[in-house]
C-alpha cells in the first residue's frame, strides 16, 4: 500500500504540473501562431487606423507602458511603507494582523469594482474625466497587496543575525532599515512588482471607464481629460469585431505583443533579481 | 601569553580600585512565564576581562544581552532589577539604547559578515554612528581597527574583496575590527571562539589580553581553559529550579582552583 502511494502521489503531482505547463505552452503557441503573421515593424510603429483593421498599435503600447509605469512609481513607495510598517514598525501583533487582513481584502476585490470606484471618485468627483493618472493609480491599488506581501515575506526571511549585528553596533532603527532591511529585500519588491505589473498590464476592467479609449489619443500632456490608448482595451474592443479577418489578425498580433511585454519585463529584471538574491544569500 | 595578576576571593577587597563600569543588581529575566535568570548581582570594573561561565541554558548569553539592551529585540523577555552603566541605570527614562549599544560593542558566537567588501564591513557601524567623517578618516580608522584586530597584514591588499572570502577565524577578527572601529568602551563577547579552530582561538585570546588595556571586556565562554587564560574575574552561573543564578563570582583563579561551591565544582569537573 505504502509502495503504491509512493508511486501514485508523485505521478498525480507530475500530471498536474504537466497539465499546467501544457496549458500555458498551448496558450502561448496558439497566440504566437496566430499573432506572428501580424507582427512587423509598421505594426509596432504605426498608430491605429480604420477602427483597428489597419495600422498598428504604437500608441496602445505607449499607453500601456505609461499606465504600468505610473502604477509602478506609485506602488513602490506605498508597498515599501506598508511592508515596513507590518514587518518592522508595528509592535503589536493585532496591528500586524489588521494590516494583513486589509491587504488580503484588497487583493480579493474584483477588478471591475476598482473601475467603478475610480469612475466615481476620480472621473466624476475630482472631475478628471478619463485620465492616464486615474488608470495608473487604480492599477497601483490593485497590485499593492501582491507587491507588499512579497516584500513582507522577504523582510521576514532576512537573517536575524544581520539585524542583531547592526543593533549591537548601535545603529538606529531607521539606519538599520536603510542599510540592512531594504537593500536585502529589494529582490522581494522586484518579484512582487513583476507579478503585479504583469497582472496590471493585462487588466481591462479598472481602466475602461477611467483611463483609456479605443482611438484618438496619443501622448497625454496633462492630467484632466487625458486618456491613453492601451493594449488590453484594444484587444477587448477588437475581440467584439473579430469575425473580420483583418481585425482578427490585428487582435492576435496585439495579444502577442502584450504577452511579449509581460515576458520582457520578467526577462529584463531577471539579472537584477539574481544579483540581489545572491547578495542576500551572502 | 602574559600571566594574569593574582587577585583575592572577595570583590570588596579586590586588588585594583578600578572604576565600576557595570553594576548589576537583582537582575531577573522571565520569558513567557519561565524564569531564565534570577537575582543576578555583579560588578564589572574598568579594563577587566569579566568571564561568565556555566552550563548550557543557564542564561549566560541572556545576561550578556541585557548589558546593552539587545534583549529589547526579544519582546517576550521581561527584565527586572537594575543594571547601571557608569553609574546610570540603562533603563532610566531618557537613556538612548542605541548610544548605549554604540558604547558597548557586541561580538557574536558566529561571525556575522555583511555580504559586501572587507572595507565596508569594517566601517559599517562607524559610518552610521559618526556621521560626517571624511573618506580619509574612515580609511584611517578602518586601518587602525584592522591592525588592532591583527587582521591588517592579511587583508591590506584585498580590502575591496568580498568579506565572505575570508576564513571563519578571519571573519571573526573582522567582526572584532568592526566593533573596534566604533571605539567602544566595553566589548561584550558571546562565546566568540566556539566556531573557530585552535589557531584562530589563540589569536582571539591574544587580542582579548591586548584589548583590555583600553577596553572592558565581558566574555561568555564554555571553554574553562580559555577562561583560565584570559579572564580576571569569573562569574559562574548555575541552574537552580530551572533559572540561572550566580553560584560564585570571584577572581578567576579562585573560582577555577579553589571553589567552595558544589555546583561550580561539579560544572568544572563535568563541564
Amino acid at each position: 500500500m505504502r509502495r503504491a502511494s509512493n508511486v501514485i502521489f508523485p505521478a498525480l503531482c507530475g500530471f498536474c504540473a504537466f497539465l499546467a505547463c501544457g496549458l500555458l505552452f498551448g496558450l502561448v503557441f496558439v497566440i504566437a501562431q496566430r499573432g506572428l503573421p501580424a507582427i512587423n515593424w509598421r505594426f509596432i510603429t504605426e498608430e491605429i487606423r480604420q477602427v483597428g483593421s489597419e495600422g498598428g498599435i504604437f500608441y496602445n503600447l505607449i499607453g500601456t507602458l505609461i499606465l504600468i509605469g505610473t502604477a509602478c512609481l506609485v506602488v513602490v513607495p506605498l508597498a515599501t511603507g506598508l511592508a515596513l510598517t507590518h514587518a518592522v514598525y508595528a509592535r503589536k501583533a493585532s496591528t500586524r494582523s489588521r494590516l494583513g487582513l486589509f491587504l488580503y481584502t484588497l487583493n480579493g476585490i474584483p477588478s471591475i469594482v476598482f473601475g467603478i470606484f475610480g469612475f466615481i471618485v476620480f472621473v466624476k468627483y475630482f472631475n478628471w474625466g478619463k485620465s492616464w493618472l486615474t488608470g495608473g493609480l487604480l492599477l497601483a491599488l490593485m497590485i499593492l497587496p501582491t507587491v507588499t506581501v512579497a516584500l513582507i515575506e522577504r523582510i521576514k526571511a532576512l537573517p536575524r543575525k544581520y539585524l542583531e549585528a547592526a543593533t549591537g553596533l548601535g545603529l538606529r532603527q531607521s539606519q538599520i532599515v536603510w542599510s540592512i532591511i531594504l537593500p536585502q529585500s529589494w529582490s522581494g519588491l522586484i518579484t512582487g512588482g513583476l507579478l503585479g505589473l504583469a497582472r496590471a498590464a493585462g487588466e481591462t476592467a479598472p481602466i475602461m471607464f477611467t483611463a483609456t479609449i479605443f482611438a484618438g489619443a496619443s501622448i497625454p500632456h496633462g492630467v484632466r481629460e487625458s486618456p491613453v490608448l492601451s493594449l488590453p482595451y484594444h484587444i477587448f474592443i477588437l475581440a467584439q469585431d473579430s469575425f473580420d479577418p483583418a481585425v482578427a489578425a490585428k487582435l492576435w498580433g496585439s495579444a502577442l505583443v502584450l504577452l511579449a511585454l509581460v515576458f520582457a519585463l520578467s526577462i529584463l529584471a531577471l539579472p537584477l533579481r539574481l544579483r540581489l538574491h545572491d547578495e542576500a544569500q551572502g | 601569553m602574559k600571566p594574569k595578576d593574582n587577585c583575592l576571593l572577595d570583590e570588596s577587597v579586590s586588588t585594583a580600585p578600578a572604576r565600576e563600569i557595570f553594576r548589576i543588581s537583582n537582575l531577573s529575566v522571565v520569558a513567557r512565564g519561565k524564569s531564565i535568570l534570577r537575582n543576578v548581582n555583579a560588578v564589572i570594573k574598568a579594563n577587566q576581562v569579566f568571564g561568565i561561565i556555566g552550563p548550557s541554558g543557564a542564561g549566560k548569553s541572556t545576561l550578556l544581552r541585557c548589558l546593552n539592551r539587545l534583549s529589547d529585540l526579544t519582546p517576550e523577555l521581561e527584565v527586572t532589577g537594575s543594571i547601571e552603566y557608569r553609574g546610570r541605570s540603562i533603563n532610566a527614562p531618557g537613556i538612548d539604547a542605541d548610544a548605549l549599544r554604540a558604547s558597548t560593542g557586541f561580538l557574536f558566537q558566529q561571525p556575522v559578515i555583511f555580504p559586501t567588501s572587507i572595507y565596508k564591513n569594517v566601517i559599517f557601524g562607524l559610518r552610521h554612528i559618526r556621521r560626517g567623517l571624511s573618506f580619509a578618516q574612515l580609511r584611517e580608522t578602518a586601518e587602525s581597527a584592522l591592525r588592532e584586530a591583527a587582521l591588517w597584514e592579511e587583508v591590506k591588499v584585498r580590502l575591496h574583496d568580498s568579506a565572505l572570502t575570508l576564513s571563519v577565524g578571519q571573519q571573526q577578527r573582522l567582526c572584532l575590527a568592526r566593533v573596534l572601529a566604533t571605539q567602544p568602551d566595553v566589548i561584550l563577547m558571546d562565546e566568540p571562539t566556539s566556531a573557530l579552530d585552535p589557531k584562530s582561538t589563540a589569536a582571539i585570546e591574544e587580542l582579548i589580553l591586548q584589548l583590555k588595556a583600553r577596553h572592558t571586556i565581558v566574555l561568555v565562554t564554555h571553554n574553562v581553559p580559555q577562561a583560565r587564560r584570559v579572564t580576571d574575574w569569573l562569574a559562574c552561573l548555575c541552574l537552580r529550579d530551572g533559572a540561572g543564578e550566580i553560584a560564585e563570582s570571584a577572581c578567576c583563579d579562585a573560582v577555577l582552583t579553589n571553589s567552595q561551591c558544589r555546583e561550580v565544582i561539579e560544572y568544572l569537573n563535568h563541564g
